[in-house]
Parts: structure tokens; sequence; C-alpha cells
């Protein structure tokens, strides 16, 4: 199936999301859409997909103008897209996910379905388990059902919105097999991204936005000085490493279990000190998460202690532990780190003294506007945290971190921040560490792990199986240790 | 023009003072009406309703406003001062609130409103001198036709168990059920010469006049178990028909049993199969005299307890209070009824007189004297005889 | 206060269009359901309008409705702004009235010391509703109970307490009856002038709630640390907030307010305890503070709204012979009309999300 964009417009108000944007997608094509965070991509697949509404332009499939308004009515022309949060229902079981929605559901033989889903994954290498609840997924694995879904609904032009986050470098070659495979079969897909390096594995052929237009257009083999030119103008400085001398221990964990996640963590023994920044590296579900809670005081324990400094601590007593210089940044902003539908200078009160009766609010504006100022946040004092867009957020939730914490405690930091945002919040943490604050941050991206870390610890099953100096490994060893091999 | 206007108005007021008769002291006269339940519930508040309706037919000039389901449970958050108030706005200058339940609030309006009468029912603020002098009291004496409702199951029962679906319990119930059981306990001596000890007469109270679900018993259920527990016939003393309703659904399952309601004349309609007959009250012309009493502002403060009309306890123009036979009265019983009826109009059957002992037994009414209306009024326990509780549940 | 204050978050002011939209939806729907049950549509406006605002003496049974129920609404706005549903606010009602008519017996003997009991009686019934509120409170953060299923299962508690009083240990003598409790001496009552007809205690009891309640939400830490766990409790915890102190906290205010609206049942209207003494303002009152938005200025208008149509409706069976719960289905028609024109604003809002920012992958 061929499509083509045609000067695409869409306006919310004064601003323009899409401003003229044209580009085709032939048949069996692996094209990517590449752009910083709101340069219009995601809002040109949702036009695409029938989601959204354009303000004007056209759509044209094989030639011929199309209208439709709705996503079942892109549906029916083949079209459908994956969304970064896959939309299923995760209290049913996965063959339930996978049937909703298809044609033929009133008389539903599930017999025929689950044959159908286990050929369908089975083609792919998609190890799903039909009758498992969907809620016990991982991100990766519900991008699985519901890309095999929308195959059996017989799409024909496959978007993908952000495919590669939030799931693990196996689950991703998987993927791009899956992808290579519907390309050489005729079907057309569409990959929006921000990441340089997935595009560049996996398509023929990029079209770059930028502000709301297309910037330029390039096929195989790329170009990536000049693709970062296209994205942003000039290629942004990658970060260094802090490379300070390790002081002092900070934090201390022996031989601590602690239930959570897939795996929980394991009997695990380790030691951070001053300065230091390390990298926590694994599966999702692997023990990183729980780590990060157990250190921060967030989690119970099962076996083992936590110290700080040389103090022993009782667990689960993240105040206690926060007194002492401990702070948790989540991953999820908008979830657990920030407070919904609560204003930036609210968030500034309440990490104000509490001397009065009354809340100083003008004196937390003006403290909100110092933070607005010095970390580049988009925003005003007055806006809910929601309307922030998600690198805003993360800096917003950088500059709650006070001056001088002991031991910050981040989980996956950079998710879903474009190349510059991730250079940024970089080049802010490794300020911290040079002032002596010991860092430990999760991440999916191994590239990450290695360029801004000084040591890496690699979780498998909920136990360390490998802590290595970053500069003593590369990406072949901890790939073959977050698969278990060391 | 003026002048032709003028004329007009020289001679409407020529015509008008031309007719100075005994209509010119009565004014018209609105009065509202509280109802403690349904209007048409075949019970306590449609006597008053009719009656009402009765007084707008016999006299001219009275007209009625009225409220149903006035109590707490059914109208949440309205009391009877606002209820008052708003009677008063639309003219009302003599109130009638008929129930008990209402005593307090009637009260606290009446002090409210000094220019209007307040007519309480079944109430004795007047007697316990409690009572603004704008606030009667007026009741029937429902106690001789308790009697005869007593005496037509006693003479009915097949089981010698006799029921009372009785509603809270206060003077008034305590009379009432009383009164019952001595018209029964009449029946059983007197006519049927059997051992007194071989009558069983239960009082069941649920709570309040009616049902009210989660606050009071249900009177369904406790009816049903009278009947399960051999109990043949029930007499209702509160103002709904459950207990008719009740009798009639266990005669279709081939149940022999009876039931007697109460209040309203029309009660027996529900299940005329199997009701002995109801005593019912005719409040029409005891309004009557309060309604022209307060036309004519010669308003007396007055605490009535009105017997029968002996001549014709039926008559619908004169008697407070009457009893119509059931269909399901069976033929030998009516007879004895008559008699019964009549003796009591006579004094022959003079059921109030002593000895009678208190369930504890000490003393109600001695040897040889006769109750009177106060000492009835004031009854403090249920008789020796009865089962059931006097007061409150310990 | 809000003009100054700029944390205040800029509340959902529906556009006059949407309000206008959601009247004449309730209007067309009650004046269908009038048609249908054959009753002039105007003729019973009217008399809602003459039966609540008609004269002073109505209006002054309006605002005796008001007061109670705009004390349970501001006690509401606290549990809701943490997230909580305090459902059990009628049955923290009941025990308000409950801990009164223990006060007041109490004082029963003493007629000249009235005051002095009718003001015990305010701080017993405070503490009444306060105590049932934490239970509540309670079994939700240690025992992981939902506050709606604890605070239903605490109503239904509450009323059989009621019930059992009233026909058990406070019976009137020699009489077993679900009507009540015997009236207290006038000593007792709450003092309305004649002709104000309202007690002027009780005027001042809610209007110091009213202010009380926007102060402490829109000025204070409370408010701030209510909404922001609210909003989300595990974040807020990372602030250095106690979730489960403040729900607590925030029940405890709901049920102080509950109490005392129960006082004003006993001390002001009954003068007794009676088994409907709760009148379900408290249920009432939920539905003020939603329609009201959560909105703290919004509350004493709506809730004297409601007022109005409890007491106006009165008039349809008197005049129309209509039952009188039409009352009730203007109040419920509103509410559910008012959420679904907010459900469909917000849905509408979600369409166009790329508006806050756009393309935000």
């Amino acid at each position: 199936m061929r499509v083509e964009l045609v000067d695409i417009h869409k306006h919310y108000g004064a601003v323009k999301a899409n401003d003229g944007v044209s580009l085709t997608v032939a048949a069996g094509e692996l094209h990517g859409i590449l752009g910083e965070n709101g340069a219009g991509k995601s809002t040109l697949m949702k036009i695409l997909a029938g989601f959204t509404a354009r303000t004007s332009g056209s759509v044209r499939v094989d030639g011929k103008p199309v209208d439709y308004r709705t996503t079942a009515e892109a549906a029916g022309l083949g079209v459908g897209m994956l969304y970064q949060d896959p939309l299923d229902f995760p209290q049913l079981p996965v063959l339930d996910n996978f049937i909703l929605g298809q044609a033929g559901t009133i008389a539903l033989d599930r017999r025929a379905f689950k044959t159908r889903f286990l050929e369908l994954a089975d083609s792919f290498h998609f190890r799903l388990n039909p009758e498992s609840p969907a809620s016990s997924l991982t991100v990766g694995e519900r991008q699985q059902v519901e890309l095999l879904r929308l195959l059996a609904l017989g799409v024909q032009l496959l978007i993908l919105d952000e495919p590669t986050t939030g799931i693990s470098a196996t689950q991703k070659e998987v993927l791009y097999a899956a992808l290579r495979r519907l390309a050489a079969e005729g079907k057309s897909v569409l990959l929006v991204s921000h990441k340089l390096e997935d595009v560049e594995a996996l398509c023929d052929r990029v079209t770059v936005l930028r502000l709301g237009r297309v910037a330029g257009e390039m096929a195989q083999p790329f170009d990536t000085e000049q693709l970062l030119r296209m994205m942003f103008g000039a290629p942004p400085h990658p970060p260094m490493r802090c490379a300070q001398p390790a002081g002092d221990e900070v934090l201390a964990l022996d031989r601590v279990s602690s239930p959570g996640g897939r795996s929980g963590l394991v009997d695990c023994s380790v030691a951070v000190r001053r300065g230091e920044v390390v990298g926590l590296a694994g599966l999702e579900g692997s023990g990183q998460e729980v780590f990060l809670r157990v250190a921060a005081g967030l989690k119970p324990l099962q076996a083992g202690s936590v110290r700080l400094s040389g103090q022993s601590l009782s667990e689960n007593d993240y105040h206690a532990f926060n007194r002492r210089g401990v702070y948790f940044v989540p991953s999820a902003r908008l979830e657990e780190g920030l407070i919904p539908e609560l204003t930036i200078t609210e968030h500034a009160a309440l990490l104000q003294e509490r001397r009065t009766l009354r809340v100083p609010y003008p004196a937390a504006a003006e403290d909100a506007g110092r933070r607005i100022e010095s970390f580049r946040i988009k925003g005003r004092p007055r806006t809910p945290v929601e309307e922030l867009s998600g690198g805003n957020q993360q800096r917003l939730l950088l500059s709650f971190l006070p001056p001088d914490p002991a031991l910050l405690l981040l989980e996956n930091p950079t998710r879903g921040l474009d190349l510059e945002s991730v250079n940024w919040v970089w080049r802010h943490l490794h300020s911290y560490c040079r002032r002596g604050t010991a860092i430990v941050f999760s991440s999916p991206e191994l590239d990450e792990i290695l360029m801004v870390a000084d040591r890496v610890l690699v979780f498998f099953n909920g136990r360390i199986i490998l802590d290595a100096a970053a500069a003593a490994t590369d990406v072949q060893k901890l790939g073959s240790a977050i698969a278990g091999k060391v | 023009m003026l002048k032709k206007a003028f004329l007009l108005l020289a001679f409407l007021a020529l015509f008008s003072t031309a007719f100075p008769s005994g209509a010119a002291a009565e004014q018209p006269l609105t009065f509202g009406l509280l109802l403690v339940g349904p209007y048409n519930d075949h019970g306590w508040s449609q006597a008053h309703y009719d009656g009402g309706k009765y007084v707008e037919k016999k006299v001219p000039g009275a007209k009625m406003i009225y409220i149903d389901k006035v109590n707490p449970a059914d109208r949440p958050g309205v009391t009877i001062p606002q209820l008052v108030d708003d009677m008063v706005e639309k003219g009302a200058r003599l109130i009638i609130a008929n129930s008990d339940d209402m005593k307090d609030g009637t009260r606290e309006a009446a002090r409210q409103h000094p220019d209007v009468y307040f007519l309480h029912i079944s109430g004795d603020d007047v007697l316990s001198g409690k009572a603004p002098s704008n606030l009667s009291n007026l009741m029937g004496k429902m106690e001789y036709t308790k009697m005869m409702a007593g005496f037509a199951a006693a003479l009915t029962t097949r089981t010698g168990k006799i029921g009372y679906l009785g509603p809270l319990i206060n003077e008034e119930t305590r009379r009432l059920a009383a009164s019952a059981y001595l018209g029964a306990k009449y029946a059983w001596e007197t006519v049927l010469k059997k051992k007194p000890e071989d009558l069983k007469f239960q009082v069941t109270w649920i709570g309040f006049w009616f049902n009210i679900p989660g606050v009071t018993s249900d009177p369904t259920q406790v009816a049903q178990n009278f009947f399960n527990t051999g109990y043949d016939v029930v007499l209702s003393g509160i103002d709904t028909t459950e207990a008719l309703t009740v009798a009639g659904q266990k005669k279709k399952e081939g149940k022999n049993v009876w039931g007697v309601p109460y209040d309203y004349i029309g009660a027996c309609q529900g299940s005329p199969d199997v009701c002995l007959g109801v005593p019912y009250f005719n409040w029409g012309p005891a309004y009557i005299p309060f309604v022209k009493a307060a036309m004519s502002k010669t308003w007396k403060q007055e605490w009535l307890w009105l017997g029968p009309d002996w001549k014709d306890i039926n008559n619908p123009d004169t008697s407070i209070v009457g009893f119509v036979p059931g269909a399901a009265l069976p033929a030998g019983v009516k007879p004895a009824l008559d008699q019964f009826v009549k003796d009591l109009g006579s004094g022959a059957a003079n059921l109030f007189k002593g000895p009678l002992n208190y369930q504890d037994g000490t003393v109600f009414v001695k040897a040889g004297e006769t109750a009177g209306d106060k000492q009835i009024w004031h009854m403090e326990q249920l008789l020796q005889g009865m089962d059931g509780s006097s007061s409150a549940k310990k | 206060m809000a003009s100054d204050d700029p944390a205040v978050h800029p509340i959902i002011r529906p556009p006059v269009r949407d309000v206008l939209l959601t009247a004449v939806a309730v209007l067309v729907f009650t004046s269908l359901l009038l048609i249908v049950s054959g009753a002039p549509p105007l003729d019973a406006y009217y008399h809602l309008f003459q039966g609540s605002l008609g004269s002073w003496v109505k209006f002054a049974h309006v605002v005796k409705v008001w007061i109670p129920l705009t004390l349970c609404a501001c006690g509401l706005l606290f549990t809701f702004r943490i997230g909580l549903w305090n459902i059990g606010v009628e049955g923290q009602v009941m025990m308000g009235s409950v801990f009164t008519t223990w006060a007041l017996r109490a004082g029963s003997d003493s007629p000249d010391m009235g005051a002095v009991f009718i003001a015990i009686s305010l701080a017993a019934a405070a503490l009444g509703g306060a105590i049932w509120a934490a239970i509540a409170g309670f079994l939700k953060t240690k025992g992981g109970v939902n506050e709606i299923f604890a605070g239903l299962g605490l109503n239904f508690v509450a009323q059989g307490i009621v019930l059992w009083l009233i026909f058990g240990p406070w019976k009137q003598p020699g009489v077993a009856s679900m009507s009540g409790t015997e009236t207290f001496p006038a000593a007792l009552w709450l003092n309305a002038p004649a002709l104000l007809r309202i007690p002027p205690v009780a005027l001042v009891l809610v209007a110091a709630a009213l202010a009380a309640t926007g102060l402490i939400l829109h000025t204070t830490w409370i408010g701030l640390d209510l909404k922001a766990v609210g909003r989300n409790p595990g974040a807020a915890f990372l602030y250095g907030l106690k979730p489960s102190r403040l729900m607590v906290l925030a029940m405890l205010f709901a049920g102080g307010f509950a109490g005392l609206a129960g006082n004003l049942q006993v001390t002001g209207v009954y003068h007794r305890l009676i088994p409907a003494i709760s009148s379900n303002y408290g249920y009432l009152a939920l539905l003020v503070v939603m329609l009201a938005n959560y909105n703290i200025w919004l509350v004493a208008p709506v809730a004297l709204f409601f007022a109005c149509l409890n007491v106006g409706s009165i008039q349809l069976p008197m005049m129309l012979q209509l039952d009188s719960s039409l009352g009730g289905v203007i109040q419920g028609a509103l509410v559910l009309a008012t959420l679904g024109m907010h459900g469909w604003r917000q849905a509408r809002s979600t369409q166009a999300e790329g508006r806050a920012a756009p393309g935000s992958a």
C-alpha cells in the first residue's frame, strides 16, 4: 500500500503542530519519522491513524484521495497504529486483548482465535502465553500482543510511535526482525522515533521533522551528522563522564533481599561511594527497581540491612532516609514524582520550610520562578505540572533536588527525552557528582550507561551478576550479562 | 362616571348590610389537615381525610387543604411548624393534626400562631395543662368498638388464640389492646362459657403506627408469624391493613383464618372473605363543632373524648366510632354481637368494672368499682391474661 | 482571597454556555416527567418557587435546611480534597445528634443552665461526628477498607444505635415508640427570635464553618497537603507528607462539621432524637459538593438551591397532588447532567490534548 500525505496542516489555536507536511510511504517500505520532542511527529501520526482531524491537507492511498475521521475508518483502509502505551485491558487475559475489536466477535470462537494467535506469535518468535493476564506482561510483550492484534485486523500500513521506549534490547531485536519481515511481505511501516540509532538500524528511508515542518529526507545509507543537523539545526555535544575520585562510602547494602517486580531483589551486597555515578542495567523487572526503592527506604526488607554513611537505618522509612540526604526520583514522572493538578508554585511550596500556619505562596511563587529560570523549564509558576511536556517535567523534578544531597537515586532519568534534553540532564547531574553526591540510576540504554556512568551493575533475576567499571566493559559484555551470561 | 361608581358602591354596601344574619358571624374558613400516613391508606389517615371531606360537604364555606405522609421517614427534614406556617400562609385558620407523633410539633406551632386554632387528635396536652389556649384535643372512644372486635374474634376463633398487631406502646395503644382483650374475654366466658385460661391473647408491637422499613418491625412478618403459630384471628391496631392482607393470603393458601382491620370504614374491602368486621372512626361529625367554633370565633379549649351514638353506632352523621360486621363474620355470631352492642349501650355489659388487674398483678380497678375516663385514658399496663409487653423492652 | 493567591488552581469554571445547556437539559427532562405525570410544569415550578422563596417565613425554613446542608458540605470539601468519598457523612450527622442528645439529657434537670448545656452539646456533637469519621479513616488507612464501604457500614451502625437508644435506654417513660425520645424542655432549644425564626447561633456557626473551610483549604498547609495527597498520595509521600495521617485529619474535619449539623437537627429543629434525625442531609450534601464542583464559593449557593427544592417540593403534593420526590429528581438530574457535561468536556479536551504540548511524544 502506498500512502501519500500532502501538505498536512494541524493548528491548535495559534500553535502549528504540523505546518505543511508532505511525505510518501511506498509499499514494503520501512519509513522513519525522526524529530526531537515537540517536532510534530505524534500529531502527524495521529492524523494518519484517524485519531485527530487535520486542519487542512489531503491523504492519498494508492493514488486515490481518501477521507476518514475515526480510527475505525482508518483501520478499514488498512491503517493501524501501535501506541506508546498500548491501550489494552490489563485485567483480561492476553488472548482476550487479542480478540477485542476484531470482526465477528459476536459469535466468539475462542479456540479458533487461540490457534490463530499462537500461529501468528510463533511466526514472529514472540513468546506469549495467551492465558496469562495482560497486567503480568512487560511493556515489550504488551506491544507484541498489540502488534499481533493489528496484523490480525489486516493492517497494511503499520504506524509505531516510539516503539523502543521501555523495552529490552532482546525485545527490540525481535521487534525489528518482525518489522523487517512485514516489509518484505509488502506491508508499509512508519516508525516514529526521536532516537537516531533506532531509525538508522531499521529504516530504508527517513523523514526528519522539525518545528512542524519537514526538515529533510534521506535514504540508506544515512549520514548521522547530517541527520542531527536536520533535527537540531546543529549537533549537540555529548555528555562526558564525571570521573570524580571515589570518596567515603555513602550507601551500603548487606545481603539484602526484598520482594517486588518480577524477580524481587535477592541477596544483594554492594557499596556506593561519594562522587560515584553508578548505572544499573538489566532487563525490565530484574531487580533494579527494587534496588533503587530499597536504597531509598521505600520498601521493606526480607533480609539484610541498609547502611547510610556507615549508620544502619530502619527499613522502609523514606522520610528518615530523606533527612539524611537521600533523594529518589521515580521513572514515571506524572504518576510517581509529580502531583497532577498542582501548579509549579504549589510544588515549590511543598518543599518550603513550615514556619507559619499559612502557606507562604508569594515566596513559593518566587522560588518557582527561580527554578523555572535556572532549569530552563517551559512553563510558568501557575502552570499545572501535567501541562508540561515530558522533558520539562523531568527538568522540574531535577530542579526540586536540594543543592547538596548525599545520594541521588534516579529511575530511568532520561526516559522519553530527546538527545538534547538527555545531554542537558546529564550535564546537570554531573555537576552534583562533582560536588561529591553519589548517583545511582537505571536505564535501558546501554550506550547511555557506558557514556555517563563510572560503574555499571548488571541485574539478572534479582541478583547483581556483573559489577564493573564502565571503562573496562563494553556493550557486548553488558548485553550478555543482561541475558544471564557472564 | 364617578357618580355611577359611587352609586354602585352605595348599593353594594346597602345590599351587604341588608343581610346581617347569623351567616355573617360564621366567616368562610380554610382548615388544614396534617395526615401522618397516605391519605388513601385504608386506615387511620384515610378516615381523617374522609372526615375533612365530610366537613367540606356539610359546612358551607369550609374548605380543606391537606398534606399527607407527614412523618420524618417519608418526608425527611419536614417539620410540623414548617407545614403549619405554610398552611397558615395559604389561609388556614384551623389546623387539625391527626397523629400522636405530632404532639410536640403541634404544640410548638400553636405557640407560634396564637391567632390560629389547633385540634390535635388523640393527644392530651389539654388534660396535662401543656396546651396553649388555642389548642384542643379530640378522640373517639374506640374502646367500645375494639371490645366488639375482640368479642367477634373470640366467638370465631377455632384455636382459642387471638393475635393483636400493635403499633407502638403508649397509653392509647395499651387501652385499645386491653379493650379488645376485654371484649374477647367477655365472649369467651359469658357467651361460650369456656375457661378464661384457655383463651390466649397475644399483643406484638411493631414500634410505630405503620411500617417504616428498617426502623419498625415489619407488620407483614408479624402477622404471618401469628398465623404460622396457630393464631387464627389477628386484630390490627396499626394504621395500615397488613393484618387483613396477610389473612387473605393465608386463606388462599387454604388456612382457615380471619382478620380485623382498624380505623377506616372501608378497610374490609381489601379481603372481605376474611374480614370479621372493622372498628372505625367517623371523624366528620366530630370535626364540625370545632370548625364552626373557629368560624364564629367562639373557640373554647376542650379535651373531648366522644363515645358512639348508641342509638345507631354506624350513623354517619352522629357517631364518632362504629363497627361494621364483615362478610366473613360467621352467621351464628351476628346475633350475639348485636346483643353485645345493645348491652354495651345500655350499660348491661360494663367491661371496665372491677376487679381488673394489671399484667404484673397489681390492681387496676378494685372489685365493685368501675374505671373512670381518666383512669382508662392513663392505663399503665396491659391487663392480666394478656401476653405481650406493657412498655418498652427492658 | 482567591485572586491574590497564585496557588489556587484555576477552578474549572464551566463556560456559561455549558451551564445553560445543563440547566435546559434538566428543565426539559423534569418538564417531560411532569407532563407524563399529568401536571402542568409551569404550575409546578411556580409552586416550587413560591414554596421556598414566597415569603420570609418560607425562606427561614429554607435557611434552616441550608445550614446543616452547608455544614456537611464544608466537611465533605476536606475529604473530597484528599480524594476520599466520605459516604459515612450521614452516620456522622447521626452520631452528632446522638452525642447532642446525650449531653442535653444531662442538662434536662437544670433548665437555668440551658446555654451551658447547649454549648457542651455542640462540642460533644463535633466530637461524636469526628469519632465516627475517624473510625472510617482508620479502617481505610490501617485496615485497607475502602472508605465507601466503611462509611456505608458505619451509617447502618449509627442508624442502629439511634433506633436502639430511642427504643431502649432513652425511651419516653411508659412508652415504646419509634417516634423519638422525649422532647427537651424549651430551655435546651436553640432560641430563634420570633421575627428571624432562625437560631442566630446556627447562622454564626455556618458562617464560621464556611470561612474556616475556605481559609484552611486555600491558605494553610493543611489545604495544600490534603490537595497534594488527594492528587497523588505516592508522590506526596516523596515530598515528605504522611498520607495516612492527613486522611484521618480530613475525616476528622468532615465528621466534626457533620456532627455540628447533627447537633442543630436536635437543638434547633426537632428538639429530640428521632430515627430520621439526619434527614438525609449527609447524602444530599454529597450531591451539593459534586454539583458545586468541589468549590467552596459554589457550595453555599448550590446548597441554598437544594434547600429551596427540599422545602418547596412539599407544595407539589399539597397543591398539585404530585409526589414531592420531584424535588429529589431535579437534584439528582442536575448532578448527573453536570457530571455528564463535565465528562463530555473532559473527553473533548483529551481529544485536543495536543494543544498543551503539540506532538508530545
